[in-house]
């Protein structure tokens, strides 16, 4: 019996995912990519707040397990510059 | 122009290369008004555990299970918040997990309190668990609150050069060169990177 629910489970696999959500921002997350250029934001990536963020020091008081970036108020989508 | 988008999915990438050596997982979600309809909170909230679902070899039991039980169910409610966050809270504590949410000013402001809540909770059960959010400074306030106040914040403020290459690329892609001579062009390379210090 075990045996044909793990079968059944294997072939609901994308039934699950399914189930899970309709939405799909991994195909979002390339569409972005694609249309980003060269290296532009990865200083993002060098400052002490996202290095500290990333590495992460869980246990400790201190750590915090969120990073919240912020852009200047502008008109129509997020735009930080 | 730049967006947070291109900020997010940055880091998104950042956090993919790197999550097979230290055996993570990552998900992301990108808010937009345009979307808003279709981003119900439940299909945002679902897309996490959907996304690290998806990297791993098997569904993890809790969750076939639960799927199974749904089925049961003949006219059965579809999936309840409780019934997502604990599904979330399954999949993160299987491994440290990274969450990526671009735009969060984007989300209707009742759905993102009970985002910000869930998400909360997570940050709670599972210490392993780092989120990553970008939005506009008049949802500062309500982030910090929301998620106990362990939120470290960072202003994005991109350097000259970079919004000098970024003007150099677009320049490049120029479909109608005839309308550009080289005094307009450094006008523009000299004259946009100074009226965005100045914001």
């Amino acid at each position: 019996m075990n045996t044909i629910n793990n079968f059944t489970f294997a072939n609901d696999r994308s039934d699950i995912l399914a189930w899970l959500s309709p939405l799909n921002p991994k195909l979002r997350h390339q569409d972005i990519r694609d249309g980003r250029v060269g290296n532009v934001g990865e200083w993002l990536l060098q400052t002490e707040e996202f290095r500290g963020w990333e590495a992460g020091s869980a246990g400790s008081e201190s750590d915090n397990p969120v990073l919240f970036c912020y852009g200047d108020p502008g008109v129509g989508k997020t735009f930080v510059w | 122009m730049l967006t947070s988008c291109d900020i997010s999915s940055l880091v998104v990438d950042r956090l993919c290369d790197r999550a097979k050596d230290r055996k993570t997982a990552v998900a992301c979600f990108y808010f937009d008004f345009a979307a808003q309809k279709e981003q119900s909170w439940a299909g945002m909230l679902g897309s996490l555990p959907k996304q690290v679902v998806s990297g791993m070899g098997e569904v993890p039991g809790e969750i076939a299970q639960a799927y199974e039980d749904h089925k049961k169910v003949i006219d059965g409610r579809g999936l309840q918040l409780a019934d997502i966050v604990r599904m979330l809270q399954t999949t993160v504590s299987e491994k440290p997990t990274f969450i990526c949410i671009d735009a969060l000013d984007e989300c209707i402001a009742r759905y993102r309190i009970k985002l910000l809540d869930s998400l909360n909770q997570i940050l709670r059960r599972s210490p392993g668990t780092r989120l990553f959010i970008t939005g506009r400074p008049h949802i500062r306030a309500e982030v910090g609150n929301r998620l106990s106040r362990r939120v470290a914040t960072l202003r994005i403020t991109p350097p000259r050069d970079d919004i000098i290459s970024y003007l150099r690329s677009r320049l490049d892609e120029d479909t109608t060169p005839d309308a550009m001579d080289s005094g307009l062009k450094s006008d523009i390379l000299r004259k946009i990177p100074d009226d965005i210090s100045e914001m």
